[in-house]
């Protein structure tokens, strides 16, 4: 870990987090955006990958799920990174420290990879997905997101 | 913390109350199973709001999203509701006092009408509306209203955590 050290002091002393840590009010209200943010993607994840487990709206193709909910997922996705970073600057140093913040950055990164790879492929195409691998896929991609939301909420306790 | 009702200094003095915010582990995880559960009901209550708006969603019928997805949103507000009156229960005078916690109530009720209203009255003939890709203009509001106010509840949230202002 210590090879990130460098950088997560650079991140610290950056303009745009002591700017954030000098006030009390910037933080939280960030930290809103974010949160209203990942209530829609979270919301989102859950519809789709319930749909690829076929446990609702069996009747629509899951690539027209995915098309409808696309828009929306990615531009809470863009809210949440922007926000989620402006939240790291002002306190990279905290995090530099903290379990769950690596653990959380574990699971985003697989997150991400996992939604834009495998996930996009199976929901992406005019076939629709083998039931178990509907189901391995909805079940995978739900779990990483989880952890991202249990790894956050952790660093705010631990 | 002496101008409180006497049963918000019970609340915030018994065992419960007590337990929970003392524990080192009770109440992270009561908060983050409120936060969790905040994804599963509004996270998937927006969708339906968003249709009901003509906004998202707009080649499933306004019937099915409404069939598929409350049942799962409903699950959610009751884990959303226990975890939030323990968690409520665990800082009774914090909550009773601050400005934004009467503020979320105040939201939260507003919610609740507008969905009572929708789910009584508003949603009689809401096979009709699937012959059209928007829905007419009083479903519209109960989605516009609904997402609104929970923003609301989410913001007030958060800003009764931190004490803010």
């Amino acid at each position: 870990m210590h090879y990130f050290l460098p950088f997560f002091r650079w991140c610290d002393s950056t303009w745009l987090g002591e700017t954030i840590r000098s006030s009390r009010i910037y933080f939280p209200i960030i930290e809103t955006f974010h949160l209203l943010a990942l209530t829609i993607l979270f919301g989102a994840v859950i519809v789709l990958n319930l749909r690829l487990c076929r446990i609702i709206m069996k009747g629509q193709p899951v690539q027209q799920v995915a098309q409808d909910l696309s828009p929306w997922a990615l531009w809470s996705l863009v809210v949440i990174l922007s926000s989620g970073i402006m939240l790291f600057l002002s306190e990279a140093m905290k995090c530099y420290a903290s379990k769950p913040f690596q653990v959380k950055m574990v699971f985003l990164f697989s997150a991400l990879i996992f939604h834009f790879t495998i996930h996009r492929k199976v929901t992406r195409t005019d076939r629709e997905p083998g039931r178990l691998s509907g189901i391995l896929v909805g079940t995978v991609n739900a779990l990483l997101w989880l952890g991202v939301g249990l790894g956050g909420r952790g660093i705010g306790f631990l | 913390m002496s101008d409180v009702p006497a049963i918000i200094h019970w609340m915030q003095n018994s065992d419960i109350g007590t337990g929970i915010r003392e524990s080192i582990w009770l109440f992270p995880i009561v908060e983050t199973t409120h936060v969790l559960a905040l994804a599963l009901s509004v996270g998937i209550l927006i969708w339906f709001d968003l249709r009901l708006m003509g906004w998202g969603m707009k080649h499933q019928p306004v019937s099915h999203v409404h069939k598929q997805i409350m049942p799962i949103a409903f699950v959610g507000f009751v884990i959303m509701f226990i975890s939030g009156v323990l968690l409520f229960w665990s800082e009774a005078e914090k909550c009773y006092l601050s400005g934004f916690f009467r503020a979320k109530v105040l939201f939260l009720v507003l919610a609740g009408v507008n969905a009572g209203i929708f789910e009584l009255a508003t949603k009689k003939t809401i096979e009709d509306w699937d012959k059209y890709p928007i829905p007419p203009v009083k479903a519209r509001m109960a989605g516009l209203i609904s997402i609104i106010s929970w923003a609301a509840v989410i913001i007030a949230g958060r800003a009764t955590a931190y004490n803010l202002f």
